[in-house]
């Protein structure tokens, strides 16, 4: 698995597609903090959901990084299908954990905020970060060719998932119908919830663990979702 | 003839499409199969079948060699690989678990069986058709290979490319190697494979005659000066027709075996033959396999 990990790492780095979306992220981080103080949990917000964006185009560009023919020889020496999409989901996952890592370091090592952040705001920022770029990865890569033929498809469908992800959490309050079925859509909303505490915040709430446990959880299902779908088209 | 697999009743369909319908036959040892048909027949869909790329609706495939190792080549080259190819080949090893110290000995094997040394630390991406052609069925070949999967290797290559394939090809049957590939080229299937199976009506179909470079003959057809002459020509050719010109000199009629040919017509030029006509005795089976 290893090998596996090492040479789809070392391939998507000489596709040099990482680029565009590494350069917005940048772009963003730097441009959030030029003016300070910031507010602590805000900013995470903000950046937090930069970053799902982008997780989803770092995970298309993952998945499409081989020709579709090298992909073929790639997944015979792996042995399995899975083995590969396996491979491709813990990059993407490394990847999001890195710039999670980076979305919330970087502000504090600046001074960017306008107090010192503890760590419960470190805590939330992670793990709004992290939550948001493994639930990008996940619906990313149901729209990707391992499932999706159609290129076009497959950048509209990221566009449209994200997005809508991101409405429905706006909207949530005002289209009451919207509100029995929120637990289908992806749950964006929670993380925002969260974000939006105060900064004065002095300890996590329980639920508040719940509700990031739950992000995870349908990012898993999605996940799942995706290999069943994939082995399916095996046949 | 030793068999190493046999594909027993493999039947598949696609979006509700029948493509194959109960193909079934056997790859044996050192034999070089071609699978022939018009496009879209399902040459293709066997292949991964058998590379176990794609799952039969029905059928089975017996291995009859525990360790049987399969290599595959795709009918597209993939026209990106951001490697030289012993980064490619060291990758492609490495992920089947193949250890540094297997792979660096295996690569500058297989760098010399298929003349690329020069070419080691070039990016395959600037390769031409061929030369990624060659890496493709390097990378099939990692491990021992015992059969090797090839889907059209000659197509879209120049002459020369695939006169040197189909060397190399040949150099690697001659290894011990059982190759099963599809393709249109009638010279490869005249002068490489041993089995022809024709896929028509999703049905495999074995081909009337079975293709062997030893049994594969060219009626010829000449003219010399004297008896004498003749004689000496016995040993090595098998007269089935003289007759006396009026000229003085005698036609002959013979057939001769495809890989003696050229020994054969050089010979002839010693003796002053002066060659009339040389016909491939197979030229019907040409026509069929062009109409693919």
């Amino acid at each position: 698995m290893t090998s596996l990990l090492r040479y789809q790492f070392i391939n998507y780095l000489r596709t040099y597609k990482y680029v565009p979306p590494f350069s917005i992220f940048i772009l963003c981080l730097v441009i959030n903090y030029t003016f300070v103080p910031n507010p602590i949990l805000d900013s995470y917000s903000f950046t937090a959901i930069i970053l799902f964006f982008l997780m989803g185009w770092f995970t298309i560009t993952l998945f499409h990084a081989e020709d579709e023919e090298q992909k073929v020889i790639t997944t015979l020496h792996a042995k399995s299908r899975k083995q590969y999409n396996l491979g491709i989901f813990i990059i993407c996952g490394l990847i999001g954990l890195g710039l999670s890592c980076v979305s919330v370091i970087y502000p504090t090592l600046i001074g960017a905020f306008g107090e010192e952040p503890r760590f419960i705001h470190q805590l939330l920022g992670f793990l709004s970060h992290f939550s948001l770029s493994v639930l990008a990865i996940a619906l990313s890569a149901i729209f990707t060719r391992e499932l999706v033929k159609n290129n076009q498809n497959t950048w509209w469908g990221v566009l449209s998932i994200l997005i809508v992800s991101v409405v429905i959490a706006t909207l949530k309050e005002s289209i009451l119908q919207i509100k029995g079925l929120i637990w289908l859509f992806p749950p964006v909303h929670l993380s925002l919830e969260i974000m939006s505490s105060e900064d004065s915040i002095k300890t996590i709430p329980n639920n508040f663990y719940w509700q990031f446990a739950w992000i995870f959880i349908y990012a898993s299902i999605v996940i799942a979702l995706f290999f069943l779908l994939s082995n399916r088209k095996r046949k | 003839m030793n068999t190493i697999m046999e594909i027993q009743n493999i039947s598949k369909q696609y979006r509700g499409k029948k493509i194959l319908e109960n193909a079934t036959f056997s790859i044996c040892a050192n034999q070089i199969i071609a699978l022939v048909g018009k496009n879209g027949s399902g040459k293709s869909t066997l292949l991964k079948i058998i590379a176990k790329l794609v799952d039969a609706d029905s059928g089975s495939i017996v291995k009859h060699r525990q360790s049987l190792k399969i290599g595959y080549v795709p009918e597209v080259t993939p026209s990106h690989i951001l490697f030289t190819p012993e980064e490619y080949l060291y990758h492609m090893g490495s992920i089947r678990g193949m250890t540094k110290k297997q792979l660096q000995q295996r690569i500058n094997d297989l760098l010399e069986l298929f003349h690329l040394q020069d070419a080691r630390n070039i990016r395959i991406d600037n390769f031409s058709k061929g030369m990624k052609q060659k890496v493709m069925i390097m990378q099939a070949m990692l491990e021992d290979t015992d059969l090797l999967i090839l889907d059209e290797p000659l197509s879209g290559l120049d002459p020369k490319a695939q006169s040197d394939l189909e060397e190399t090809l040949s150099i690697l049957n001659g290894r011990g190697l059982s190759i099963v590939l599809t393709c249109h080229e009638t010279k490869l299937l005249q002068h490489l494979v041993d089995t022809v199976l024709v896929i028509q009506n999703n049905k495999v179909i074995q081909s009337d005659s079975t293709h062997k470079r030893n049994t594969s003959k060219n009626k010829l057809i000449f003219e010399i000066s004297s008896e004498e002459l003749l004689n000496n020509l016995l040993p090595i050719l098998e007269i089935q027709q003289q007759s006396l010109l009026n000229n003085g000199c005698f036609e002959v009629i013979t057939f001769i075996k495809a890989q003696d040919t050229d020994p054969v017509l050089l010979e002839l030029l010693h003796k002053k033959a002066s060659i009339k006509q040389l016909i491939p005795i197979n030229e019907k089976e040409e026509q069929f396999y062009t109409h693919f």
